[in-house]
């Protein structure tokens, strides 16, 4: 039976929320984005030229995005994970909703490699997603110690970690690896000139013993500790995300502590994490999502953000919108040569995934 | 002969430890607030430019903003049915499923925040299937949340002082022809107040700190500050954070003083 306080308590639930899906789209839209990862005045604009307010959040980690995506009803509109293997396998659990490209005008402006890149590692996911910023994994080094430790060391190569002749000399200023096995492993198997895609039993082993190789010579394995050592030269080589590396060079400069950090993508290739734009199944304003989307294809618009943020973006003509200064860096813009060498690894089955982490725990352990 | 039982200096340098060992971060994180360069641990020069950036960083100070309201409402939330509860729990006899209150009310204490968090999402989310709310999740839905494990806490304060407080006095009021509401908010209310206030500090600390549980039920438009500051470790920590740090530590340590005198001025 239905109590009069019944009806009290749902008046007053229905004061309390407020009703996103009742207006199918308001002029709102809820956006789900890395931290630091657009420029100061981006949603401002967005927000002038299209009356549509942004409820913007951020977060750290693509498991976060993962967790809340998956969990559903998340609320948000757009969220940017990364291609792979996130995105690729959240397609597979059905929380994106395939995009309408009639409603995307700019989608003319995407770059041609970034798109066969994508496309090369997984044909659907262009059908969810649109590319928005692309950041390779480098190697980042003290060029005053590197040069008094090991003259004439090839400061463009994975040789500089991977090849004895170099790392061993260097050994004692200090050298770091990602603590992430799949980009240590690819970063060996390019150095040894196989495929860093490659599955077979017998590259993985050559790959593992070139890393245990240089095992004795690493200071650590970490993810982000490189940032500050190499900035206050604690660290001589350090093999790290290229935002980070950029960041410990320009920190570096700033402190005028008389440390000179240069930053490289490798020749042999380098792996690139892409960052994409997807919108939930769920979401609650998907026209507006589409005329976000379809504002970040803009070259006027990502330009400055690759301005602001030391990302390459996957969008053509931005040029005229970034300094000269990012213009030159070749990690942020780096050439049509590298670019071209460029690789992303797919996901990988449950069984490789074992044994890799098995491996990487030997070889983190064991030294 | 007299014996030492301690060696001299011990308590001076045992307390310079233990204050270097408890106060030093804090120290070294309002040091670096005034840093020129923006890497965190390297110093460029003495400068208070992240301060006035920190007032023009609107997203900062949102979730800042946010983070106070919803400390503030889930603490007097909290309290207010903490403190019931834990009357009921002393005043109220060996009512039937009294231990099974007690259990259930301080369970939050030793639960994982992780465990915590994840529950209350699944709880939000089947709830929105199945009464149509909370629609969308965001600062109530942390507040909730908070709520929910800072009645543990709360409890564990107020149940301990009712016990300690004088029956006597309320009976004697009783035995004056008080109505049980009125001696409640006349003689029990009052005698347990340091213990509310504590229990609200508490709460509001907890509810500040929160990293886990706000992650998991939050929603759009609601980050906090801890949800920021931890997100934007990927590309370093700002300094802008650590000059916010700088005056939230200010604020505390003015709460922390106003409380203790009102604590002390009630007890005389």
């Amino acid at each position: 039976m239905l109590k009069p306080y019944h009806l009290a308590a749902g008046a007053l639930l229905s004061v309390l929320v407020s009703h996103p899906l009742a207006a199918a789209e308001e002029k709102l839209l809820n956006v789900f984005n890395w931290s630091d990862y657009i420029a100061s005045d981006t949603l401002d604009r967005f927000t002038a030229e299209t009356g549509i307010k942004v409820n913007y959040d951020v977060y750290d980690s693509n498991e976060m995005v993962e967790a809340k995506l998956m969990a559903g009803k998340s609320g948000y509109d757009v969220v940017f994970p990364s291609a792979f293997p996130f995105f690729a396998r959240q397609i597979q659990a059905r929380i994106y909703q395939p995009l309408d490209k009639q409603k995307l005008t700019n989608y003319g402006n995407l770059e041609e490699g970034v798109i066969n890149s994508l496309n090369a590692t997984d044909e659907k996911i262009l059908d969810f997603a649109v590319p928005y910023m692309i950041a390779g994994t480098g190697v980042g080094f003290n060029r005053g110690k590197v040069n008094a430790l090991a003259p004439g060391a090839p400061t463009n190569s994975w040789d500089l970690i991977f090849d004895p002749k170099w790392s061993d000399p260097l050994k004692s200023c200090g050298i770091s690896v990602l603590d992430d096995s799949g980009e240590v492993f690819a970063a060996a198997l390019v150095w040894l000139g196989k495929n860093p895609r490659s599955e077979d039993p017998e590259d993985f082993k050559a790959a593992s013993a070139a890393i245990q190789r240089i095992r004795p010579n690493l200071r650590y394995i970490h993810s982000s500790s490189y940032i500050n050592d190499l900035a206050n030269g604690d660290l001589c080589v350090a093999h790290g995300y290229g935002g980070d590396l950029v960041q410990a060079r320009d920190r570096a400069g700033e402190a005028k502590n008389g440390v000179d950090i240069s930053v490289y993508l490798p020749v042999e290739g380098a792996q690139v994490v892409i960052d994409v734009m997807g919108i939930p199944a769920d979401a609650p304003h998907p026209d507006n999502a589409h005329i976000f989307i379809d504002f970040m294809m803009r070259a006027d618009v990502v330009g400055p953000i690759t301005d602001a943020v030391g990302y390459a973006n996957a969008i053509r003509g931005t040029d005229a919108f970034v300094s000269e200064q990012r213009r030159n860096d070749p990690v942020i813009y780096p050439s049509p040569e590298t670019r071209a060498k460029f690789f992303t690894v797919p996901p990988k089955p449950q069984a490789y995934i074992r044994q890799l982490t098995r491996e990487w725990t030997r070889i983190k352990t064991d030294h | 002969m007299k014996t030492r039982l301690r060696p001299p200096g011990f308590v001076t340098s045992a307390m310079i430890f233990a204050y270097a060992f408890l106060y030093g971060p804090i120290i070294s994180l309002v040091f670096y607030s005034f840093n020129e360069s923006k890497l965190v641990t390297v110093w460029g020069g003495f400068s208070v430019k992240w301060y006035s950036e920190l007032f023009k960083n609107e997203g900062l100070l949102n979730a800042a903003l946010q983070s106070l309201k919803i400390a503030g409402l889930s603490a007097t939330l909290a309290v207010i049915v903490g403190t019931l509860a834990s009357v009921a729990l002393t005043r109220f006899g060996a009512f039937s499923g009294r231990n099974l209150m007690q259990g259930i009310l301080t369970a939050p204490l030793v639960m994982p925040e992780v465990l915590l968090g994840l529950s209350m999402l699944l709880l939000f989310v089947s709830m929105e299937q199945v009464i149509n709310w909370p629609q969308t999740r965001g600062w109530l839905t942390i507040s909730i949340a908070h709520v929910t494990f800072s009645i543990a806490y709360v409890v564990v304060v107020v149940q301990s002082r009712l016990k300690s407080v004088d029956r006597s006095l309320e009976e004697a009021a009783l035995d004056l022809g008080a109505r049980p509401w009125k001696v409640f908010f006349v003689i029990t209310l009052p005698l347990i107040a340091p213990a509310l206030l504590a229990g609200w500090l508490l709460a509001f600390t907890l509810s500040l700190d929160d990293l886990v549980i706000a992650s998991f039920t939050s929603g759009p438009g609601a980050t906090t500050l801890p949800m920021l500051v931890f997100s934007s470790v990927r590309l370093g920590v700002n300094p802008q954070i650590n000059a916010l740090a700088t005056i939230l530590i200010l604020l505390v340590f003015a709460g922390i003083v106003v409380a203790g005198r009102v604590i002390r001025a009630n007890k005389d």
